[in-house]
């Protein structure tokens, strides 16, 4: 702790640097682009607002007292008004690392911890254990369960969120971890060798969106390269606030995917890229910063990696629809991918783009906010519909899988009708066998 | 300090969603974006009606409360800060546009709907309402009445003030006063439509609003010059005028933020020219052609060093960059950004800027300027450390000088941003004592306990008005 950094009621370990919430000069900009404050009007949930909560703390104005907890949770991490800001606070981190700080200054009960460190410490950690756990479910819709709960209505009984979580999974197949080959060849004129990064959500709730993401860079001429033993890119512990399992999982992915010679490391989950491009900072301290900044250079979302190479096109089918686009938070706000992947779409053969309005603003998923928060991520989510129904495109395209889970059950739950698809998949349309 | 019982009151006639007492949301609703000032109120309340305006008066009025009107808080000189903590009237959560008139012209909101959706509201049924200032997407109606806001259309469209035609709202006796109308022409007595425009909050509480409208213009063409010196700049802009064209806006940014810009953005920005202007003139199709060109003409005879005429929406709105960037850019070299609003006449520009640069010269700091050339209007903006006293004083310093360079040129304090607390002895220098002693009259006859938002536009020679005070936390058990 210095005079520059003051830490004030915060614990030490873990607290948001005093420059950071210094920087905003409180203009107002984000607050139109915050879905929290449009649902509450309440400055203290605005990204001002939470900032100045920050401030306070760090000025020993007030304490970190549950209100603050509560904000850091209430926050959808979203990172819009990121984008917004003149002067480049970035309110969405400064709320993860509060959340760390709520864990340190309320600790959850025995078994709430523990469930906790099961889930943060344990199971996210580990593929295989993943894989494990999500067996019962895959049972659960193969045994025909899942169609008797789903008719019999037994979850209006449970609380709402878990009545939500259930309705929005998808079939769920094989994980496609254990099935993918290390290496898939590259088809055509070879333009290089890259790493992809399977993440943890698509390889158990969508194989087959990563499948298609490994068949489209073959087919553009890359040697797809996908380790097996990679492990979560740790973006749930850091919207949890488990920052120190969040910097151990980057440590292990850091020397796994620099250990193999690629051009990219690719995702085809935003969630994953913007974490993966964090680990330079919640690293800052601790690695070597030219291992970081190799690291970091290498790591691309699959739009931005292919429209950076120019999309090859020949012989492609044609995939007669319309679309409309859905920016993912972490894409468009944390990693100012926004143009990328209409261009991806633009150049599909027979797809026509239709832009919807607000195009960039939240879905309300957020991890698991959209369960925390059940009633208010309906509200955001409902002015997301909206905006895509008025485009009348017959697909609903995305680019990450929690905002493809929520929009998929949203569209399902009110027989909006859009077919809700990955940028992958659509592609994957255009490619021949 | 707010009794129990007050905020049980307030709770009944506003609805509990509609008063806020803890800590956590006070904290939050007693700054704005000027930097230095904040104070804690001891109650916010945000009424849905005229009546519950009323209501909360009448139980800030029994608590001796003074009462701070605010909307989205993005004001730049402290409009909106409880120097008095009190209550403060936060008018977001009346925001329904009420009508728009297509006979008259006309569009009537309440008080806390957003500049922009208006706007758009307008827009929609093909008609245009003009002011634009910098946080139209999130100020409200009546934060732009209470300040006279302006904006990068200031110079053929005018500020807030040239659209109020009407307005509603509450006295300090509690009496509701409706001033104006929909008629074109309206001189029956004293205007006191025209003196709660610009009065900050301090003689009554707008709650309504009805602004004139006007046709859009069909076409648009945007000129980006660059000058090897901002002499020229200054020329090309008096020229410009002389040529009886007026843009609908001419900007100009100075050396120090077009490197700031390129610094952030890496745009290709000529990073060693003194000066760049953007130009956009719109109207009917064909006088706007005439006049893009006579613009590029007169550019090219002042000696512009690089002359770009946009020949689509594409292009012009990458011609528009670098000026749309100008702030992100400023107020991310440094934790502090002191944004000011010196008014000069316009044939004063070049002097002003030469001045600016000798004065943080002379004061040792980092200082980008851009503004609304047109109007003379420049925001002459300090990049600095709040934590860093001697510099804070160096600021303010360098503010003081150069305000005196402005008033001598027969300049204004303030050409948009108003008094508030952050600019009272710049004011009294303009107007002299007697105007603040006049000033402090119309005050009395409207709000003889001086509950309106205490401290702003003039000293009371109160204390604890003294701006760059943070006061502590008061609210009783």
């Amino acid at each position: 702790m210095s005079a520059s950094d003051p830490k004030g009621n915060f614990k030490p370990q873990d607290a948001p640097r005093y420059d950071d919430v210094l920087q905003c000069m409180r203009c107002g900009f984000c607050l139109p682009t915050c879905p929290t404050y449009a649902l509450t009007g309440r400055e203290r949930s605005s990204p001002r607002g939470r900032v100045a909560l920050a401030r306070a703390v760090a000025e020993e104005k007030l304490e970190f007292t549950e209100a603050v907890k509560e904000e850091a949770f209430f926050c959808l991490d979203c990172r819009a008004c990121t984008t917004a800001c003149p002067s480049g606070v970035r309110a969405g981190e400064v709320m993860e690392i509060c959340r760390s700080q709520a864990h340190a200054f309320y600790p959850l009960g025995k078994a709430g911890k523990a469930f906790r460190e099961f889930i943060l410490r344990k199971m996210l950690p580990s593929p295989e254990l993943m894989e494990t756990s999500m067996l019962p479910t895959r049972l659960y819709q193969r045994l025909g369960i899942q169609w008797l709960v789903r008719h019999s209505k037994v979850l209006k009984l449970a609380p709402e969120w878990m009545a939500k979580a259930e309705g929005m999974l998808p079939d769920l197949e094989k994980p496609l971890r254990t099935q993918l080959p290390e290496v898939v060849p590259a088809r055509g004129e070879k333009r290089g060798r890259v790493a992809f990064f399977l993440g943890c959500v698509m390889t158990l709730m969508y194989p087959g969106v990563s499948r298609q993401t490994v068949r489209v860079l073959a087919h553009q001429g890359f040697d797809v390269v996908t380790p097996a033993q990679a492990k979560c890119c740790g973006a749930p512990h850091l919207s949890e606030g488990d920052r120190e399992t969040a910097r151990s999982l980057a440590r292990f992915n850091i020397d796994l995917f620099l250990s193999h010679d690629v051009d990219a490391i690719v995702t085809d989950c935003a969630g994953c890229g913007a974490a993966l491009k964090e680990y330079e900072e919640i690293l800052e301290e601790i690695e070597d910063h030219d291992r970081l900044a190799l690291f970091r250079s290498k790591i691309r979302d699959i739009s931005e990696f292919l429209a950076e190479k120019g999309l090859r096109t020949e012989g492609m089918r044609q995939v007669k629809t319309t679309v409309t686009y859905h920016e993912p938070c972490h894409l468009c706000h944390a990693q100012g991918i926004s143009s990328q992947p209409r261009e991806i779409l633009r150049r599909i053969p027979g797809v026509e783009l239709r832009e919807m309005s607000e195009s960039s603003w939240c879905c309300g998923s957020a991890a698991t906010w959209g369960l925390k928060y059940s009633e208010e991520s309906r509200q955001v989510l409902e002015r997301k519909l909206g905006n895509a129904r008025q485009t009348g495109a017959e697909i609903l395209v995305t680019a990450n899988p929690g905002c493809q889970l929520q929009l998929a059950w949203g569209v399902r739950e009110t027989g909006q009708k859009q077919e809700v698809l990955h940028l992958m998949e659509l592609l994957g349309r255009a490619i021949p066998d | 300090m707010i009794s129990k019982a007050a905020i049980a009151h307030l709770q009944e006639k506003l609805g509990e969603k509609n008063v806020y007492h803890e800590k956590e949301d006070l904290l939050v609703l007693g700054y704005d974006s000027t930097p230095g000032v904040h104070h804690l109120p001891e109650v916010v309340v945000y009424p849905t009606s005229t009546d519950e305006v009323i209501a909360a008066m009448e139980i800030a009025r029994r608590e001796g409360l003074a009462v701070t009107p605010r909307g989205s808080g993005t004001g730049l000189s402290g409009g909106s800060v409880p120097v008095k903590g009190g209550m403060v009237l936060c008018l977001t959560r009346m925001n329904r546009i009420v009508e728009v008139d297509e006979e008259n012209l006309t569009a009537t909101a309440e008080a806390g709907v957003v500049t922009l959706d208006l706007f758009n509201a307008v827009a929609a049924k093909g008609l245009f309402y003009p002011p634009d200032p910098g946080s139209q997407k999130i100020s409200t109606l009546g934060g732009n009445v209470a300040e006279n806001a302006g904006g990068l259309r200031g110079l053929k469209y005018g500020v807030t003030r040239d659209y109020v035609m009407a307005l509603k709202g509450v006295l300090a006796d509690l009496s509701v006063v409706s001033t104006g109308g929909k008629s074109v022409k309206d001189v029956a007595g004293y205007g006191f439509k025209d003196l709660l425009v610009g009065s900050e909050g301090t003689l009554g509480i707008v709650t309504e609003i009805t602004v004139k409208l006007i046709p859009p213009p069909q076409a648009k063409r945007t000129i980006l010059a660059y000058f090897g010196d901002v002499r020229t700049a200054g020329e090309a802009v008096s020229r410009i005028i002389a040529a009886k064209i007026i843009p609908s806006t001419m900007e100009i940014m100075d050396r120090a933020t077009i490197n700031c810009v390129e610094d952030y953005v890496k745009i290709g920005l000529p990073r060693h020219m003194a000066a760049l202007l953007l130009i956009e003139v719109d109207g009917h199709p064909a006088p706007v052609a005439e006049e893009a060109e006579a613009v590029r003409r007169v550019l090219e005879q002042v000696g512009a060093a690089e002359i770009h005429v946009a020949e689509n929406a594409g292009e012009a709105a990458s011609l528009a960059a670098a000026r749309r960037t100008a702030l992100s850019a400023l107020a991310r070299v440094s934790p502090t950004t002191l944004l000011e609003d010196a008014t000069v006449p316009r044939s004063r520009l070049a002097e002003t800027f030469a001045e600016i640069e000798r004065l943080a010269d002379k004061y040792r700091l980092k200082v980008g300027t851009f503004g609304h050339a047109g109007d003379g209007n420049l925001h002459p903006t300090v990049l600095c450390d709040e934590r860093n006293e001697d510099e804070m004083k160096r600021a303010h310093d360098f503010y003081f000088e150069l305000y005196d360079q402005v008033l001598a040129w027969g300049g204004t304090v303030s050409g948009e941003h108003g008094i508030g607390m952050a600019k009272k002895e710049y004011l009294a220098r303009q107007i002299g004592e007697g105007g603040v002693r006049v000033m402090k009259r119309i005050k009395r006859s409207f709000d003889p306990d001086g509950i309106f938002n205490p401290g702003k536009i003039f000293d009371e020679g109160d204390s604890s008005t003294r701006p760059h005070v943070e006061e502590g936390f008061r609210v009783s058990e």
